[in-house]
């Protein structure tokens, strides 16, 4: 029906391996790309600033991320340290005058440098064990960011980031921090796209899939599971410098808690681990389901007087926040992205349901 | 089954469009009410306070909307959740900037710093009573920002003058422990302590402990050892009582033992309200329901069913804070009518009443307090309470010292502040 | 540096380790019968406590009794868990078991205090506070007893193991398909085990609530119960025992000696780098088994 295509059949290998094996997705992207860019022109600011912008940032980080955990299959409940690392190490370098696109590389070194020694853990440990080095991570890097003020800036332990430019572009007002950081966002999901068609990316899956098997077929998990922990970090380090020029302007330790790491992992299991599409998704309903929620909840209280008690109506969020997770893993393990898919495979085929994909 | 949960997805996703909806229809509607943005936390770290807090200014201001509002302007609380959350929060603020709003009040430390640019971009006055920045007293380094309370520094103060005035009017010698959560917010009034203790020669001995300082019991018995003569307290929620509990375990003497704002009748009943008779708080406001205010509210709002909460909770010292800062804010309005009785409603329009206000005691209920657009702080008096078993009788009349140490703190800062946005 | 401050801060720590690797004892017990971390370990102290207290408080039952109800209660929640949740998640990555508790960890925590209030709950067990000397020594009457509760629960599970019952779920720890063929119900094994530790996870939640009062912050104790298991090896409950005392003293002493040098509160970091260096240098912990993997 949607697609002129019934089903996908190559004949050549060159063919499966393509980003966009159907028109149909090609044009799809386009046309979101096209909205996001004409998104300021289109909506009320609040939906740029407060609901775009972070899904943007988010799913960045998100990305990140699921290089690691879907990608190479090493768990990390410390990323939101990585991130706060590379945002404490770009403001600071752009507090010294370093332009903006050379402190945001700074900022991905600095995340890399670091996360690459905690990740060294991995090559000793894995699974559980693993989770609970980077767990141990997130915990000293927090310390050691409160309890320098040369780091945290003094004792209201809030950093105001500089007035910078990207690109000869003032990050400034409502929509150019959202241009930068859709730009900045762009390339890393390109790049996303196609690192699993790289050998590097081959690489990842097989060490994801077995180590032993992998060293076996020659491919250096000791190497392989480095450069993932290297380039996840670093993916992260510049989220955060993103992250403090474009959304927070202001710094501080509390930001970058475990709560940000968890809320990764989540968004990442909920939208399908591994799946680029998957990230945007899951970033989506992790991000805004508790503030949807909340609406519902006090325009249901307004337009019918719902009188739920105070305490339950403000836990209702961290509730639905639970129990997306337990759902998600019992009921569809893949994630949004397998749902997406399910339905897209529906269409492919329609109204020939029977009929394999 | 499919089709259940196909229509009940469809349900949530019309609901959730039309809440969006309700929101600008209300905004349309808005010609002769205020908006007031309530994003507070409800579930995350200051859950000991919020739900007391805000019943506290939902009720003060039904008191006032009952009586026909200010001038004819009807002030509208919007109550959220924002978890501390930080992107939740700025989706709330930016919400609340999108529908109006001319006030904010997050009642959080971290998410009052991180909206502080915004706000003084955006000239919407943030609240940050008993939060945020303690430099920000300083109106003219910051605007938009009012912490309209006594802030931690000054609280700081207060403690050692009262301690001061115990000792026979010197603390030449003696020994105070500060006790205090280790984060930005425990470590606050270090500055204002080593000051202190170098002006009236005591001696001074910081135990930091780690947040959220739900184990103290390596702490205390330093703390015991060290033979202080007073003790404080520095901390929020969970680490209040176990700091609490662990002083009693260690045998302190409870009238030398003292706190911040941070302390309410729940909390001693948590330890338990007879084992902590004599601990000293600093009290911003009357606590109990004597207050005439108190009393108006329980006849005409509580009485009248519309609470906004359990009535038990009336009186309690947080729900006193929260109609304090009510108060205050209506107030403001009140002088801000006075100035232009024609609006337009704006953030400007709300920070001229709200930095004009002039000895304003609420009925009796707080000290006179002065907002200048130089001082945020309202004039930093407070008063002592002590813990009698069953409440908090106050030890000292309203009082403020040491505000000149205090006040080179807070330009220290806010010069830094100015110059590079620290 | 004074010696009876330090030995005061050594026997507190003991104990206070205790009182954790009672929590972290539970880890272990899931650990070792069904191979999953349970992350929700401190949320389910959380509901213990948060369960005494409404049978306590609203129903106005006495501790003696409520404690004993509360501890059935949630061995049955422990038990539905595993058949609800953590059995259909068989033969999924690890990273999803994790997540699955962790995400019933932030679901607990939302519900216990949405429907049961937020505010700070006293838990009174009627431990006086008055303080105990041992000479110049002081000593905490609660730590004192919530460490001998705890140490005696421990040791009751170590006995445990070598009943019957004990043995097969050794068994079922050991290999879970061969313990079926021979006519093991493992599923009931395991259930046994989510529902034990369900139990020691209440038990240890009332001790902690009768210090800081019942809120969400009960279920902050996690990070250190993992730490000890961690240490101590994740299956090995005497391993769970020395840890557990190891991290007390290293944490006690750490306040008493770093804090006053670094100047801020080290108790957390501690614990962090205690995992980090039994990552480091002995991965399966003091006196857990290695696991041996095969292609």
């Amino acid at each position: 029906m949607f697609f002129r295509k019934a089903g996908i059949s190559f004949t050549r290998y060159q063919d499966e391996r393509r980003i966009w094996r159907l028109p149909a997705d090609r044009w799809t992207v386009a046309v979101i790309l096209a909205l996001l860019i004409a998104a300021p022109f289109l909506i009320d600011r609040l939906y740029i600033i407060s609901y775009l912008l972070p899904l943007i940032i988010w799913s960045m980080a998100a990305m990140g991320l699921n290089l690691l955990m879907g990608g190479a299959g090493q768990i990390h409940l410390g990323y939101g340290a990585v991130i706060g690392i590379g945002a404490y190490a770009s403001v600071h370098a752009m507090r010294a005058g370093v332009p903006f696109e050379l402190a945001m590389i700074l900022g991905g070194v600095a995340a890399a440098a670091v996360g690459v020694i905690f990740g060294a853990a991995a090559l000793r440990v894995k699974g559980l064990y693993l989770a609970m080095a980077t767990l141990a991570m997130q915990y000293i890097v927090d310390f050691v960011i409160v309890q320098f003020p040369a780091i945290s800036g003094g004792s209201q332990a809030a950093l105001a980031v500089p007035r910078v430019s990207f690109l000869g572009i003032a990050v400034e007002g409502d929509n150019a921090p959202y241009y930068v950081a859709l730009a900045i966002c762009t390339v890393l999901t390109l790049f996303m796209l196609n690192v699993r068609r790289t050998s590097f990316g081959r690489a990842l899956a097989a060490v994801r899939e077995k180590d032993y098997a992998a060293s076996i077929i020659g491919v250096d998990p000791f190497r392989y599971k480095l450069l993932a922990f290297w380039v996840s970090s670093f993916i992260g380090g510049m989220t955060g410098a993103v992250l403090a020029v474009c959304y927070y302007r202001t710094i501080s330790p509390d930001q970058f808690h475990l709560d940000l790491s968890i809320q990764l992992v989540a968004m990442v299991i909920v939208g399908g681990l591994g799946s680029v599409l998957g990230v945007f998704l899951g970033v989506g309903l992790i991000l805004f389901a508790p503030i949807v929620l909340n609406q519902l909840i006090s325009w249901g209280a307004d337009q019918f007087g719902l009188a739920i008690p105070i305490d339950l109506r403000a836990h209702l969020p961290l509730m639905l926040y639970g129990a997306l997770i337990m759902g998600f893993l019992l009921i569809e393990p893949l994630g949004l992205a397998k749902i997406y898919n399910n339905i897209r495979n529906y269409f492919l085929v329609w109204p020939f349901r029977h009929a394999r994909q | 089954m499919s089709l259940t949960r196909r229509t009940m997805l469809t349900g949530a996703a019309v609901a959730a469009l039309a809440s969006q909806l309700g929101a600008r229809v209300a905004l349309a509607q808005g010609s002769k009410t205020i908006k007031f943005a309530f994003p507070q936390d409800f579930t995350k770290i200051y859950t000991f306070v919020t739900s007391e807090y805000s019943q506290g200014q939902r009720d003060y201001i039904s008191l006032i909307n009952g009586r026909g509002g200010i001038g004819g302007y009807m002030i509208e609380p919007d109550v959220s959740d924002h978890a501390n959350d930080q992107p939740r929060a700025i989706e709330a603020y930016e919400r609340a900037k999108a529908q109006g709003a001319v006030l904010i009040d997050p009642l959080s430390t971290p998410v009052a710093r991180a909206l502080v640019p915004r706000a003084l971009e955006d000239k919407i006055n943030l609240i940050t009573a008993f939060s945020g920045r303690s430099d920000a007293a300083d109106g003219t380094a910051f605007p938009y920002v009012l912490p309209m309370s006594p802030n931690y520094w000054t609280q700081a103060g207060l403690l050692i003058d009262f301690f001061k005035q115990q000792d026979g009017g010197s603390l030449q010698g003696k020994t105070i422990c500060f006790v205090h959560i280790d984060t930005p917010f425990g470590k606050e009034p270090l500055p204002i302590l080593e000051k202190l203790a170098a002006k009236e020669g005591f001696k001074l001995q910081a135990f930091p402990y780690t947040p959220p300082g739900n184990d103290q019991s390596a702490i205390w018995p330093q703390v015991r050892r060290a033979r202080p003569d007073w003790t404080m307290f520095w901390g929020a929620a969970v680490g209040q009582t176990v700091a609490l509990t662990e002083a009693v375990r260690n045998g302190l003497d409870m009238n030398r033992v003292s706190s911040s704002v941070w302390l309410s009748e729940s909390d001693m009943q948590v330890v338990g309200a007879d084992q902590t008779v004599g601990v000293i708080k600093v009290e911003p406001c009357a606590s109990g329901r004597d207050p005439k205010i108190i009393q108006d509210i329980l006849k005409e709002v509580v009485g009248a069913g519309k609470g906004a909460g359990p009535e038990d909770k009336v009186g309690t010292s947080y729900y006193n804070y929260g109609v304090m800062l009510a108060a205050l804010m209506l107030e403001g309005v009140r002088r801000a009518v006075e100035i232009a009785p024609n609006g337009p409603v704006t953030g400007e329009w709300l920070n001229a009443g709200l930095t004009s206000i002039k000895e304003f005691t609420a009925e009796g209920m707080i000290p006179p307090t002065t907002i200048t657009p130089e001082d945020h702080q309202g004039g930093g008096r407070a008063r002592i309470a002590r813990w009698d078993g069953a409440r908090f009788v106050p030890a000292t009349d309203w009082f403020s010292a040491n505000q000149d140490v205090v006040w080179e703190e807070v330009r220290k800062y806010s010069e830094e502040f100015k110059k590079t946005g620290k | 540096m004074d010696m009876i401050l330090l030995a005061e801060l050594a026997v507190n720590g003991v104990f206070v380790g205790l009182m954790y690797a009672l929590l972290a004892a539970g880890i272990v017990l899931i650990y070792k019968t069904s191979g999953i971390a349970n992350m929700a370990q401190g949320a389910l102290a959380m509901m213990g406590a948060y369960v005494v207290v409404i049978l306590a408080g609203s129903l106005g039952l006495p501790m003696w009794a409520a404690i004993p109800l509360a501890i059935a209660i949630m061995f049955a929640f422990g038990a539905a868990i595993e058949r609800v949740a953590l059995r259909r998640m068989i033969g999924q990555p690890v990273i999803m078991v994790i997540m699955l508790t962790i995400g019933l960890e932030i679901l607990l925590r939302g519900v216990m205090p949405g429907l049961f209030g937020a505010a700070v709950k006293r838990l009174n067990l009627g431990i006086p506070n008055a303080p105990v000397f041992l000479g110049d020594l002081f000593l905490n009457r609660a730590i004192l007893i919530g460490g001998g509760v705890s140490l005696g629960l421990i040791l009751l599970s170590i006995l445990f193991f070598n009943s019957r019952f004990g043995i097969i779920m050794r068994a079922v720890s050991d290999n879970q398909t061969a313990s079926w063929s021979v006519g093991i119900k493992v599923e009931q094994a395991i259930a046994v085990a989510w529902g034990m530790s369900a139990t020691m996870a209440t038990t240890s939640g009332v001790l902690w609530g009768a210090t800081q009062g019942v809120d969400w912050s009960l279920s902050l104790l996690l990070i250190k119960a993992l730490a000890i298991a961690i240490l101590g090896g994740l299956d090995s409950i005497v391993g769970v025992l020395v840890a557990g005392v190891i991290v007390g003293l290293a944490e006690s002493m750490a306040t008493g000696i770093l804090d006053p040098i670094v100047g801020g509160g080290t108790r957390d970091v501690v614990a962090s780098v205690i995992i980090l260096m039994t990552l480091l240098f002995r991965p399966h912990g003091l006196f857990g088994r290695e696991h041996i993997e095969r292609v």
